[in-house]
């Protein structure tokens, strides 16, 4: 009798529905898979925004051909009733609380993630102490990789718990802050001019952006902090290089010095 | 001015670029298609791709008269201060200038040599050339983008608004000009250009074409006289097309180009002052790849970007963020 309520629930499947429901999947997979090619290798040809938005489509279309795929097939194979939905909800929901929870969590985290933009291939984010530049958001997890070149895999899961940093938010604007470290005496004024100088001139800095310096007193001397923005995320580390050279270099030749602590007198400064 | 004469000079607010046809827009994307996707066989290799054809120079006479225009009344009342006259890459204005000032015996400014410009040293510059009238025709030579190499141009500017070194005329490259007023963010009064080329002033430099296809060069041509006479060149002859960007342009790439722009020429020994994050082999070799390109040229051993790479040079720097010029 629960045999045949069961079977009640799905049509009849002939061979020319499998067929229309393999070339249904098969063209999904192929229309994702290409995306996935395509527009990676266009948005390494653009910049700034457009490099941005083009990465973005990618998430974005798999969930739409997944959706429509998804109201496609379901109609060919199961009876849509209310009754029948409620019945396979219920099981499909039952199965997966007990034995994917997690799995299932992030795959919905994942679909949120498309229309909530916590991150964006193209952003740099920071989850759990890890910081990289999103470059695949999966169906479960997104996928980070660290300027050290070290691929890390985080779920969508996190989404729900835990804090997303993100450097840039789906912009090509992306702050950095490069710290110099001075004995205390010295002509605070005539070293904030200098630094704010030091970003104008770099070729990496992104002009229509502002450019400021941030001056603290510590027990060891002083803190200065160059907040600039390069033109693109991705210059970011050759950015702070960039400014830290010609910075020290300019501040040895007015002759200032800079503090030198040693290691048990260092106090930890936070970037 | 005679009604003959199209040149005009207006506020620099009030320039506007010439609406571009749909068939110049369309032209425009596919050259910023070509950009983005350039082609490793686009290299010049060919001997007679080497060679663009010379484009004819037009009469400075008419520009300068539409100066006087302009400024004669500010000329002959004498008021110590000065005027800008903003100038794109190859627009000729500042020979219209150096035109126009040598009809009034205005004396041209030497720029200061290179050491002088981390000093704030502007009365050792000024006593060897004092002088009641003068002219600048470059002041992309006053500064340079170096931590140092901005002193001296703080200094001076505001002596010459405040009209402590006379009566003078400013002429100041359209890429100088944005970096400086980021650089020393002062809003400036008086700040002047020629209006953007039409059909009628493209016709009185000698460009002999109907309407339509005038139209459609002033517009390709950005409403800049001495592009539009380098466009019509290569359009006249079918051995030559516009340079495009090189495969491998990467970010050292964009720096020279920004930097060469910024300054209007630069040495090499500048350029690498300019640049030192990146190593001198690297800097020739980024340098060899562009002029091989036909995008930039050396004379006199400066480097600058050419007249027929200009445009793709523009759209490259501006598709990458770059803070470009407002012409």
């Amino acid at each position: 009798m629960e045999t045949e309520k069961i079977i009640g629930l799905f049509k009849t499947v002939t061979s020319d529905a499998v067929i229309e429901i393999a070339l249904v999947i098969a063209v999904s997979v192929a229309i994702i898979w290409l995306s996935q090619k395509l527009f990676p290798w266009l948005a390494e040809h653009l910049h700034g925004k457009q490099r941005l938005f083009v990465l973005a489509m990618i998430p974005t279309l798999r969930v739409v051909v997944f959706v429509l795929a998804t109201i496609w097939i379901v109609p060919m194979v199961i009876e849509t009733t209310v009754q029948n939905m409620i019945a396979i909800l219920g099981a499909a929901g039952l199965a997966i609380g007990f034995a994917m929870k997690d799995y299932a969590s992030s795959l919905i985290a994942g679909i949120v993630a498309v229309y909530e933009l916590p991150y964006r291939p193209g952003d740099w984010i920071e989850v759990d102490g890890t910081y990289g530049e999103v470059k695949h958001i999966g169906m479960r997890a997104v996928e980070l990789v660290t300027p050290d070149d070290t691929v890390v895999f985080v779920p969508h899961l996190k989404l729900w718990t835990g804090l997303i940093h993100n450097a840039n938010n789906g912009g090509p604007s992306l702050m950095c802050v490069t710290s110099f470290y001075l004995t205390a005496d010295h002509d605070a004024h005539q070293v904030k001019q200098l630094l704010e100088d030091v970003a104008l001139t770099s070729p990496y800095v992104q002009l229509k952006q502002p450019i400021t310096v941030v001056i603290s007193e510590q027990p060891w001397g002083t803190h200065y902090r160059l907040k600039a923005y390069p033109i693109d995320p991705r210059q970011q580390f050759q950015f702070m290089t960039d400014l830290t050279a010609r910075g020290k270099a300019r501040l040895r030749a007015i002759e200032v010095k800079f503090a030198n602590l040693s290691p048990e007198h260092a106090v930890p400064v936070n970037p | 001015m005679s009604s003959d004469n199209h040149w005009r000079v207006i506020r620099l607010a009030e320039f506007e670029r010439p609406d571009a046809p749909a068939s110049t827009r369309v032209q425009q994307l596919f050259q910023h298609i070509r950009n983005l996707f350039p082609q490793s066989d686009e290299a010049a290799d060919d001997e007679e791709q080497a060679d663009f054809p010379g484009y004819r120079e037009f009469d400075l006479k008419a520009g300068a008269d539409a100066l006087e225009d302009a400024l004669g009344e500010w000329r002959a009342e004498g008021d110590a201060g000065i005027k800008f006259l903003i100038s794109p890459p190859f627009s000729g204005t500042a020979a219209i200038a150096r035109e126009w000032a040598q009809r009034h015996h205005w004396n041209k400014l030497t720029a200061p040599a290179e050491a002088q410009l981390s000093g704030v040293d502007i009365d050792a510059w000024w006593q060897d050339q004092a002088t009641e009238q003068w002219l600048i025709d470059d002041l992309a030579n006053y500064w340079q983008r170096r931590t140092d190499g901005m002193a001296f141009v703080r200094t001076l500017l505001p002596k010459l608004m405040r009209g402590e070194l006379g009566q003078g005329l400013v002429i100041c490259d359209s890429w100088s000009f944005a970096f400086l007023q980021r650089a020393w963010p002062v809003h400036l009064p008086n700040v002047y250009c020629f209006a953007a080329a039409n059909e009628a002033l493209l016709r009185q430099v000698g460009i002999q074409a109907d309407e339509k296809k005038l139209k459609a060069l002033a517009a390709r041509a950005l409403g800049n006289v001495g592009l539009a006479l380098a466009l019509w060149a290569v359009e006249q002859n079918d051995d030559h097309d516009l340079p495009s960007m090189p495969p491998d342009c990467g970010d050292e790439t964009a720096f020279v180009l920004y930097s060469l722009l910024l300054h209007r020429s630069l040495s090499g020994a500048a350029l690498q002052r300019l640049l030192p994050t990146i190593a001198a082999a690297q800097l020739d070799v980024q340098l060899l790849q562009l002029q091989q390109a036909r995008l930039i040229s050396y004379n006199e051993e400066q480097w600058q970007v050419t007249v027929y790479g200009y445009l793709a040079v523009r759209d490259f720097l501006k598709s990458r963020g770059f803070y470009v010029d407002a012409f």
